[in-house]
């Protein structure tokens, strides 16, 4: 029967290969894997980049902005050769309640040219440019080919992976797992310290086709100019949140739901979506627009605190299976830290490699703290469990809302109310009260500050 | 009849992308070469290719006429088992250019003889998923100058013989010893190709994929001009009678006389033919 991965599989314990076939096996040609693969093909080492997927981003979901600037380092020039949907020149934040929605809008054309900051792109083209990029160094794909289980010494060290092709284990000298979210190769190191379901959202994305000069109409950008809208109120009292992205001739529009609170909500996540395409202010940007593809994929989403042990012996983890995905509220970075993480990895298991010492493999975790990666993270530790607080979730929006909607409605011949009367009257409202609205000023602040 | 030494079985593999998306209103079709590959009748005409080589102590070759991207298909059938493969390629890929199936065929036959040999068995699927005619391997077997079985659904090979099993109208079968050489197009049923085992999937991955010029190239069709179908306005007066429930009837043909269809249930094929000549002679056609 054919080997499969799944949370009850388990690794295999084999005699230490005489002859590695392989330096380095990496496994997933997601952009944590990919990443790695170029990283240590470029220093000469025999990689082999297994793919479950038919090609690499097959299999793959996301919202659709990625953040290329560690390119910089890895592909130099990479903005002239990315398959580039739309480069990001308008970011919005919405708050939203009821029939109500209160935006901040930033737009910097400097985002639109060289050296750009966001770009919208497909992920089954850009993981496959980028898989293309680690061929290219030397690195051989492996398609269609699951890695089932880790293939460990009696004394525990990883020494390669069996996949679910007939006589499918092939052995390696360094194996780093960039298997995604709810990684069963970190589980099967026991990387893992427990339950991951409470740190874990579902996202679902709708991609919906409409002419490109309509987009370029509805959302007030022209030629490969593209928006950034992130959301929060928009679940239905879930926690999570929503986005809306410009592709060139697509609109991407999803939303991210705690796997625990979509559970007990008892709804569909197709439901709070439509629901969400219905709002008064997202409803005329997707209006008439047609949907070619429904989709979804977990993402991992307790950042720092949930991360799993990032080194075993002969094994690195790393992007969504090290649960390095940043989802705090304004920001939902994967794709960046993935392949910053994957290029570390690359980087550590290469030196590792070379003085023919795995305990240089340590030097993984530093190479992450000292880069954006564990900086960021160790930053906004605090910041997944704020915006996903039931305050955040579902107070704030109204609050938010009521305010605005106090200081812009005209009552003459009422004099208008001061702004400290509008607040305290909203967080009343809204069941907020002023002691809490400060915490969480002083958390967020901390958090983001 | 057949040869008990079958040297070269070759299994043609199309390259089509089977999730190609239709654009309602320009009709333009949009293929995506990352998801493209063979179509399921194609491989099992590689499964059927692999074992027959195998049960003959043949070589089983895998031959594609696709553009570069298509390198993948024949990697996977290497992978597979897969003695030889060859690519012909195309000099401008539009698998929108109309082709009979001659064309293809031509070009096919004369790269297998060139670059393989004469081949014993070659083995397609029933119908390309894109075209969807069937004809390519009829036209083959006439290039190639030898019999032909299309359609089937059964393919073993024993004892230097190679019986068949095809699908016939209303739940028969047929059952057909094949003479070789021979060009058998087989449907998408009974057996499946093999999973490829991981160390000749890693061979496979770095393999030099010979390729040659196709021979003969498809006759592009250029469009000139692409204009929206505006048929012209065709003037219809209303029905002449002066009661609205009369006008309607008409305008539906309710009342009309019509010659109701017929249902020719016969076996003999002369007979059907008779039938289907009668036929076409009342409707003018001959
Ligand atoms: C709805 C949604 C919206 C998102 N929006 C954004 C966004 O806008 N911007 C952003 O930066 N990030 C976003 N993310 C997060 C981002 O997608 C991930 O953080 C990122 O893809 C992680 O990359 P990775 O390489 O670690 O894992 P993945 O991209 O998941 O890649 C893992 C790869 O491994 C393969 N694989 C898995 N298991 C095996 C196995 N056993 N054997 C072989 N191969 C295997 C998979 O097929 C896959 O190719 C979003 C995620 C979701 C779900």
């Amino acid at each position: 029967m054919r080997d499969r991965a799944g949370p009850a599989s388990s690794a295999v314990t084999v005699a230490e290969p005489e002859r590695p076939q392989f330096d380095a096996i990496v496994v997933g040609a997601g952009p944590a894997g990919s990443a790695a693969a170029l990283e240590l093909a470029r220093a000469g080492n025999s990689v082999a980049l297994l793919e479950r997927g038919p090609f690499p981003g097959a299999k793959n979901v996301y919202g659709g902005v990625v953040y290329g600037r560690i390119l910089d380092e890895l592909i130099p020039g990479w903005y002239d050769e990315m398959p580039v949907q739309r480069w990001i020149t308008r970011r919005q934040t919405m708050l939203l309640d009821g029939e109500r929605s209160m935006t901040v809008d930033f737009r910097s054309q400097n985002w639109g040219r060289a050296p750009y900051n966001g770009a919208t792109t497909y992920r089954a083209e850009f993981d496959d440019w980028l898989a293309g990029h680690a061929q290219k160094a030397g690195a051989v794909l492996v398609p269609s080919t699951v890695a089932t289980r880790l293939l460990c010494t009696e004394r525990g060290r990883v020494v390669g992976v069996r996949t679910d092709r007939p006589d499918g284990d092939l052995t390696a000298k360094v194996v780093i797992a960039c298997d995604g979210v709810n990684s069963f190769l970190a589980k099967q190191a026991g990387l893992f310290p427990g339950d991951q379901a409470e740190h874990t959202t579902l996202g679902v994305k709708e991609t919906l086709a409409l002419p490109a000069r309509t987009i370029d109409e509805r959302f007030g950008v022209s030629g490969h100019e593209g928006v950034d809208i992130e959301m929060l109120g928009c679940t239905q009292g879930i926690p999570g949140g929503g986005f809306l992205y410009t592709n060139y001739d697509t609109l991407s529009v999803g939303l991210v739901l705690g796997l625990k609170g979509l559970a007990k909500a008892g709804k569909r996540p197709e439901e709070v979506l439509a629901e969400l395409k219905r709002h008064p202010s997202i409803q005329p940007l997707v209006r008439g627009a047609e949907l070619v593809e429904y989709s979804a994929h977990l993402i991992p989403e307790g950042g720092y605190d949930t991360m799993p042990q990032l080194v075993g012996d002969g094994l690195l983890v790393a992007g969504d299976a090290a649960a390095m995905c940043l989802a705090a509220g304004i920001w939902l970075e994967g794709v960046n830290f993935a392949m910053g993480s994957g290029m570390y990895a690359g980087r550590a298991a290469s030196k590792a490699l070379t003085s023919g010492d795995l305990g240089d493999l340590r030097a993984y975790r530093t190479l992450l703290e000292s880069s954006f990666v564990l900086a960021d993270h160790k930053k906004l530790r605090k910041a997944p469990e704020l915006v996903l607080s039931e305050r955040v979730q579902q107070r704030y929006p109204g609050l938010v809302c009521d305010l605005v909607e106090g200081m812009f409605t005209v009552e003459n011949p009422r004099p208008k109310p001061g702004v400290r009367k509008l607040l305290r009257a909203s967080a009343k409202r809204n069941g907020v009260k002023m002691r809490e609205l400060a915490r969480d000023a002083l958390t967020g602040l901390r958090s983001f500050g | 009849m057949a040869e008990s030494l079958m040297p070269l079985i070759v299994a043609l593999l199309r390259w089509t992308d089977a999730r190609a998306r239709i654009d309602p209103l320009s009709g333009e079709v949009e293929t995506d070469p990352r998801g493209a590959g063979p179509s399921e009748a194609d491989r099992c005409a590689l499964e059927h290719a692999l074992r027959i080589a195998e049960a003959a102590g043949g070589r089983c070759a895998a031959v594609t006429l696709a553009p570069e991207p298509a390198e993948e298909m024949l990697r996977d059938a290497l992978a597979c088992g897969a003695d030889a493969v060859l690519r012909v390629d195309v000099p401008s890929w539009d698998s929108r250019v109309p082709d009979s199936g001659a064309t293809t065929a031509r070009a096919l036959a004369h790269a297998i003889r060139t670059e393989l040999g004469e081949p014993s068995l070659v083995l397609t699927g029933d119908h390309s998923a894109d075209r969807g005619t069937g004809s390519t391997p009829a036209f083959l077997a006439a290039e190639l100058g030898c019999a032909q079985a299309l359609g089937l659904v059964e393919l073993s090979y024993a004892d230097g013989e190679l019986l068949a099993l095809r699908r016939l109208d209303r739940g028969r079968r047929e059952r057909l010893a094949v003479p070789l050489p021979a060009v058998c197009s087989v449907e998408p049923a009974g057996v499946r190709l093999r999973r490829a085992a991981l160390p000749s999937t890693l061979a496979a991955r770095r393999a030099e994929i010979p390729v040659v010029a196709g021979a003969v190239a498809a006759e592009p069709v250029t469009a000139h001009a692409a204009r929206p179908f505006r048929p012209r306005a065709k003037e219809l007066p209303p029905p002449p009678e002066a009661d609205p429930r009369l006008r309607l009837l008409r305008l539906t043909g309710a009342h009309e006389h019509r010659e109701p269809p017929r249902v020719v249930v016969t076996d003999d094929p002369a007979e059907a033919a008779d039938e289907l000549l009668e036929y076409l002679r009342g409707k003018g056609y001959l």
